[in-house]
């Protein structure tokens, strides 16, 4: 238990991403799928991102005072949407696209992985899902 | 809510899958979990109600995305999506190859056009079950438009009433028609044109009560009241159209080939005071 508490840590970077793991070796799926969002980010209306794995976290976005609430709204679609998708009798999830009048949110599962991608309202989300899927 | 204010949105989901034939279930729901439009064997209370607890818990935190607009699950082979409207849900499922902007259509500005439409004609159904003369009287946020008459305005309008007994007639029919525009030197430019076959239903609704006005509203929300007069077409082309002069289309801001609900004006029945 000890352990655990002390491998945990968190960074905070020049370049605003914040990480938080547990473990020293990153899953190989995650490293890659966090380099296809740090060029995701770079997109046009792209605001942030969250990337979640069973031990690690990555978080960038452009509202660091607001990371809590990215995080719980990302949190909240995830487990509405498995419900949803449960109640509806859909087995498995690929994807979840919450659109707002101001802004959209795009969850995806990659396996172990769950990606948020927070962008404007006419960002295109058809190409960040094409984007992280190759 | 009433089976006449749930048809059109029971007409409007059983388009769906005419137009768009991967969409294989669309329903709509209330927070309790009663099914109000759509198949009601497609899902049970108990899971419409958890459908739209998911969806809520989603939407409590999704004020700084301004709300939720759209929500769409995709699946493997499938697509679910939902959408809220004044309290009432509307689900649907769909195959992946269904078109998305066809579906967005549907869902995002149909129905909900639709819902709103319905709650405005029967405000009352919607809010309580308790219907207070005075209120049902006032007009809410809609913007109503009575057309210039060209001859001397029908009586009943002008007259401020002092009780209300519209109540004890049925409630006016709402009936969708398609615009079609006409014109001439023998159109009068403030008369419509309506389908003889619902005329006639009306006259046998309301009996002897003589119904000299309509209100049409666009799915836009614009109304008009005018006068109107049936379409004596044997040949049944004027099944579900109704034809409006220039100079209505242009006050409700509608075209030719647009859908517009028609409802009769039932006059006022002035109570005799003794």
């Amino acid at each position: 238990m000890t352990k655990n508490a002390n491998a945990n840590h968190t960074e905070t970077a020049l370049t605003d991403i914040v990480v938080v793991t547990t473990a020293d070796n990153e899953d190989p799926a995650f490293a890659s799928l966090g380099a296809s969002l740090a060029e995701i980010r770079k997109m046009d209306g792209v605001l942030g991102y969250i990337i979640r794995s069973n031990v690690s976290a990555v978080l960038d976005l452009a509202k660091n005072d607001e990371i809590s609430q990215y995080a719980l709204f990302s949190y909240q679609l995830d487990q509405s949407s498995m419900e949803i998708a449960k109640q509806l009798s859909v087995a498995e999830i690929e994807s979840a696209l919450v659109e707002g009048s101001s802004l959209k949110v795009l969850l995806m599962k990659i396996g172990e992985n769950k990606i948020s991608v927070f962008m404007e309202k006419n960002a295109n989300h058809s190409a960040i899902i094409k984007r992280i899927l190759i | 809510m009433t089976e006449a204010s749930t048809k059109p949105l029971q007409t409007v989901l059983g388009e769906f899958k005419n137009i768009s034939p991967e969409l294989t279930q669309a329903f709509i729901f209330t927070r309790d979990g009663k099914i109000i439009a759509g198949d009601e064997e497609c899902i049970a209370v108990a899971r419409a109600k958890k459908l739209a607890d998911a969806y809520d818990q989603i939407a409590t935190q999704a004020t700084f995305i301004g709300g939720i607009e759209n929500l769409t699950i995709h699946g493997v082979s499938t697509q679910l999506g939902i959408n809220s409207t004044n309290s009432r849900y509307l689900a649907t499922i769909s195959s992946r190859a269904a078109d998305e902007k066809m579906i967005k259509a549907l869902t995002c500005v149909i129905v909900p056009t639709i819902i709103e439409l319905v709650d405005q004609t029967s405000p009352a159904e919607s809010e309580c079950s308790v219907i207070d003369p005075g209120q049902s009287e006032v007009n809410s946020d809609k913007e109503v438009v009575q057309v210039p008459q060209e001859s001397a305005p029908a009586e009943q309008i002008s007259i401020a009433p002092t009780f209300s007994s519209e109540h004890v007639f049925p409630k006016p029919p709402v009936n969708q028609f398609m615009v079609e525009k006409i014109g001439g030197l023998l159109v009068a430019s403030d008369v419509v044109r309506v389908d003889a076959d619902v005329v006639e239903k009306w006259s046998d609704l309301y009996g002897d009560t003589q119904i000299l006005l309509v209100n049409i509203e666009t799915l836009e929300g614009k109304s008009a009241m005018c006068k109107f007069r049936p379409i004596r077409e044997a040949d049944g082309k004027a099944k579900g159209i109704i034809q409006i002069p220039e100079r209505i289309l242009q006050t409700l801001r509608t075209c030719d080939g647009k859908l517009v609900m028609v409802k009769p004006v039932i006059p006022v029945v002035l109570e005799e005071q003794n």
